[in-house]
């Protein structure tokens, strides 16, 4: 196609020439520039519900998520500086003070993003204290997904990959604010009358709220980014 | 094209006309059980959980059993200043349920919800669709026989 629909940026120091209409973070991955993200799906819309793909673009009042936002010509754009990183510190601790799961001492804590997030940012232990914490009994209802709702950062995944991907639309946000929660049918358990072994829910999830159950493993939790 | 682009032309319609539609069936059915929300997912081809989380999104549609009267006390700073705990708490005396219950008889469920819009009338309160502003712990009690 030529120039024609073409945008010239700069990130982190590299020239860079897209299609218009990429957005910021699928600029950078083109060019080897990793952002972080948890609540993206690779070439479904965005939902730009984490932040943690927050970028810097010069001229920009604040900064902006990178997951949705298009490139324009001349952009100059800092994925990594340091107004960024302390911005991303920020974000993981606080989705870390929401997320009352066990990945601190669980074996398993490679399954979960956000606890490796926290740790390449060198979070530590948050300093915010929830009056009341977001805690829910395990549920083992079905037997091809135990959800953990305790360890859900609301990232919406689980529910664009149950309604856009598998097509669905078992799982919903429910409330608001801080009673915010995924919710099946009338906020009830999520029984395999509801929900069979797709497992799509569970390879989306980055923080293992949703997994296999156990002798259900053909599904690993996270793998998709 | 995603599967949310294959979506039928009728069920983004009625995805458009779900809050008025439970508008309506909370007036004609006095709360939003799960049986009125289930047929409502049946007419529109919605799915249930995401009916139930719209409703759930507002304070104004009840999906929890609710009483034949709500009371939605101001839960805001400016209610609070003036004392909108004291005024819950008379209530709590006449009626002796706590936030997010309802009384045995049914008669009475309370709430404390986001802004009501009538902070110049502080501490304020609904009683179904009623506003009684500038309220004092020792009006309640008039207020709640007036329900009786």
């Amino acid at each position: 196609m030529g120039n024609m629909g073409r945008v010239k940026l700069n990130i982190d120091g590299t020239s860079v020439k897209v299609r218009e209409g990429t957005t910021i973070l699928e600029a950078a991955a083109v060019h080897g520039i990793t952002i972080p993200t948890l609540c993206h799906i690779k070439d479904q819309l965005p939902t730009g519900a984490c932040r943690v793909c927050v970028v810097e673009v010069e001229g920009s009042r604040t900064l902006m998520g990178a997951c949705h936002t298009p490139v324009s010509q001349g952009m100059v754009v800092h994925t990594h500086s340091p107004k960024v990183v302390a911005a991303r510190r920020v974000i993981v601790e606080l989705m870390l003070t929401a997320h009352t799961g066990d990945c601190v001492n669980d074996t398993n804590a490679e399954n979960c993003v956000l606890h490796n997030l926290a740790s390449d940012y060198q979070v530590g232990a948050p300093r915010f204290n929830v009056r009341a914490p977001r805690f829910y009994p395990a549920e083992e209802a079905n037997p091809y997904i135990v959800r953990d709702l305790s360890k859900c950062i609301l990232c919406r995944k689980c529910i664009r990959a149950c309604s856009d991907i598998a097509g669905k639309n078992i799982l919903s946000i429910g409330y608001r604010g801080f009673r915010s929660k995924v919710v099946t049918g009338f906020d009830e358990a999520l029984t395999a009358e509801a929900c069979r072994d797709c497992g799509i829910c569970i390879e989306h999830c980055p923080t293992g709220a949703m997994s296999a159950a156990p002798g259900f493993k053909a599904r690993k939790v996270g793998i998709v980014r | 094209m995603s599967a949310a682009g294959k979506e039928t032309q009728s069920s983004i319609a009625n995805r458009a006309e779900l809050l008025p539609a439970l508008k309506q069936e909370l007036g004609k059915n006095g709360n939003l059980s799960k049986t009125v929300l289930t047929s409502l997912a049946d007419k529109t081809g919605l799915p249930l959980n995401e009916i139930y989380g719209v409703a759930t999104f507002y304070a104004y549609l009840p999906v929890a059993a609710a009483g034949k009267n709500i009371i939605r006390v101001c839960g805001c700073l400016p209610c609070d200043l003036k004392d909108a705990q004291g005024v819950i708490g008379s209530i709590k005396k006449e009626l002796g349920i706590e936030p997010g219950q309802t009384t045995a008889d049914a008669r009475f469920s309370l709430e404390q919800v986001g802004c009501i819009g009538a902070c110049d009338q502080a501490p304020a309160m609904m009683i179904n669709d009623t506003l009684y502003g500038n309220l004092t712990p020792a009006r309640i009690a008039e207020i709640l026989k007036s329900f009786k």
